[in-house]
């Protein structure tokens, strides 16, 4: 399937749940969903055989935004669409997509330690990266971290 | 007791390769039952040291990621930055990149192969294969100065070039490699003893590496055709293609043919470059400051799909840079394959994926019972050439 045919069709397939689409940049398509709405989004895009899921991002747009973003992207060919998730920092949570995509268990682990953004439903919520001695609450990756937090 | 698990705890020191890991295998007799990793040993907070520099020293940075394919990993950065600074690199330099990033998995492949041949107690060809390994490190070597992290690339170009003495050079070594190659694709097509170790085992269907989403030549031994390369080209690959190289039976001896296979397209590949070098300036000028926006970088690692995502905000560093790199996916093939298999043949199946520790890590639990046997990979591996005499 050419590049744009692949990003129409995504497109159309996960239109019942858009909250927004943009293109941010050619070969992409960035489309923002409610977090209950996640496990539905992705089943649709595995269902129709869509590609597969190569990664998941966590992002933190600073304290003043308020929100947490986990970003969800599946490559087809040279396409890649990615489904955002924005949950509130105050209580950080998106559903698991263990049920539609098996092998989703490593990248969600990460997420939760580095971000601190619980996945519910994940079979496995042992640290993958960070030692066992790391402090419960502190998330590496979010931009408040602060090194004094580790203690010693 | 009977109905208790019995759970062979693995590493961390060095599971396979020189490199940290920890794993968990339940066992009930000979058979794997379960199986669990916990990683993060070499696990140096990468992604967030490139947050707190600039882009030039983020490059540096992210090219020590990992000592095997350093130059895929900073292509893939400066690739994702020159984007967002809406910036190309030259066609010369851009066929420099891809003329490292061969050798750089002509390196990695011949690697494989021997560390993979040590496994299953088949160390004359771990011998040779690294014997011939050295050549394409002193090519290398001899275009960037460097064996590892090789330092080729600069956001905007490479910093080094290659002349007609170079050229030849690099030619010469191609077609003792070719050749040798030749002798390995044999060797692990038909050695009688070699293909008790590798054909029928950790057989992973063209559905299971589907659902489980593995990628580079673990992903095209089960007949999945996914090669960055080909299906969204970055730097000459459109130009200057690589066939795809695949084989259907999804067991250790496909995994063998497609990397020794692959040898051969790397070949080609470099060789019509070279005849075919552009002219011209070998860097382009890239701004100090990028301003605010997303991208994502992907290459063809070595191991397979390699993922790069970057945000710029405004500012000369990065507000995020996010690896995936191919091992993860792929490890996690490991922990289904090992269920049913002989704990013997756990090392090789391990090894199959040709897992890179440190590339993981940027980001496996002892359990303390009371039965617990710990082993190290050396016993385990012994335990495996022992079990197969």
């Amino acid at each position: 399937m050419e590049t744009d045919t692949c990003l129409q069709k995504a497109a159309e397939l996960l239109a019942p749940w858009a909250q927004e689409t943009i293109e941010p940049e050619p070969g992409r398509v960035d489309v923002a969903v409610a977090p209950g709405d996640l496990v539905a989004a992705a089943r649709a895009l595995m269902d129709a055989r869509w590609g597969y899921l190569t990664a998941i991002t966590g992002l933190d747009p600073g304290e003043e935004d308020g929100r947490l973003e986990a970003l969800y992207h599946f490559a087809c060919g040279a396409a890649i669409v990615t489904l955002r998730v924005r949950v509130p920092r105050t209580r950080p949570a998106v559903p698991s997509l263990i049920d539609v995509i098996p092998s989703v268990s490593f990248y969600e682990r990460e997420l939760m330690e580095m971000f601190g953004i619980v996945v519910e439903g994940t079979p496995n919520t042992d640290r993958l990266f960070l030692p066992e001695d790391w402090p419960d609450g502190v998330y590496p990756l979010r931009k408040d971290f602060r090194m004094e937090q580790l203690g010693g | 007791m009977a109905s208790e698990k019995f759970v062979i705890p693995i590493g961390p020191q060095h599971p396979a390769l020189k490199e940290p890991g920890h794993f968990e295998f339940n066992v009930d007799g000979e058979i794997v039952t379960d199986a669990s990793v916990r990683l993060g040993y070499v696990h140096r907070g990468i992604e967030k040291g490139a947050e707190t520099r600039n882009f030039v020293q983020a490059e540096y940075l992210v090219e020590r990621i990992c000592g095997i394919c350093s130059h895929v990993h900073a292509t893939a950065f400066c690739l994702g930055v020159e984007r967002l600074a809406g910036v190309e690199a030259p066609p010369r330099a851009q066929a420099i990149r891809q003329i490292v990033a061969e050798l750089e998995r002509i390196h990695s492949h011949l690697l494989w192969v021997g560390v993979a041949a040590h496994e299953a107690g088949f160390d004359t060809l771990f011998m040779y294969t690294w014997r011939d390994r050295e050549t394409v490190m002193n090519l290398l070597e001899g275009i960037t100065g460097n064996r590892v992290n090789y330092s080729a690339n600069v956001l905007g170009g490479v910093k080094c070039d290659i002349g007609p003495e170079q050229a030849e050079a690099i030619q010469i070594g191609l077609n003792f490699l070719e050749e040798r190659t030749r002798h390995y694709l044999e060797v692990v097509s038909s050695d009688a003893m070699f293909l008790r170790r590798t054909r029928g085992i950790g057989v992973m269907t063209r559905e299971d590496a589907e659902r489980m989403g593995v990628v580079g030549p673990t992903a095209r031994a089960s007949g999945v055709p996914r090669d960055v390369r080909i299906d969204a080209p970055y730097l000459l690959y459109a130009e200057h293609p690589v066939e795809l190289v695949i084989e259907e039976a999804g067991d250790l001896e496909a995994r063998f043919k497609v990397r020794v296979r692959e040898l051969f397209e790397s070949y080609r590949v470099i060789r019509e470059l070279l005849t075919a070098l552009p002219e011209g300036e070998l860097t382009a000028r890239i701004p100090r400051r990028i301003k605010p926006a997303e991208t994502i970088s992907r290459v063809e690692a070595p191991r397979g799909e390699l993922f790069y995502f970057i945000k710029s905000n405004g500012t000369d560093s990065a507000e995020r840079v996010k690896v995936r790199t191919p091992t993860l996916p792929n490890m996690a093939s490991v922990l289904a394959l090992s269920v049913g298999h002989q704990l013997a043949d756990v090392p090789m199946i391990l090894a199959g994926i040709d897992p890179c520790f440190s590339c993981n890590d940027r980001m496996a639990v002892v359990k303390r019972n009371g039965d617990e046997q710990v082993w190290t990979w050396e016993q385990l591996r012994q335990y495996g050439i022992e079990y197969y005499r």
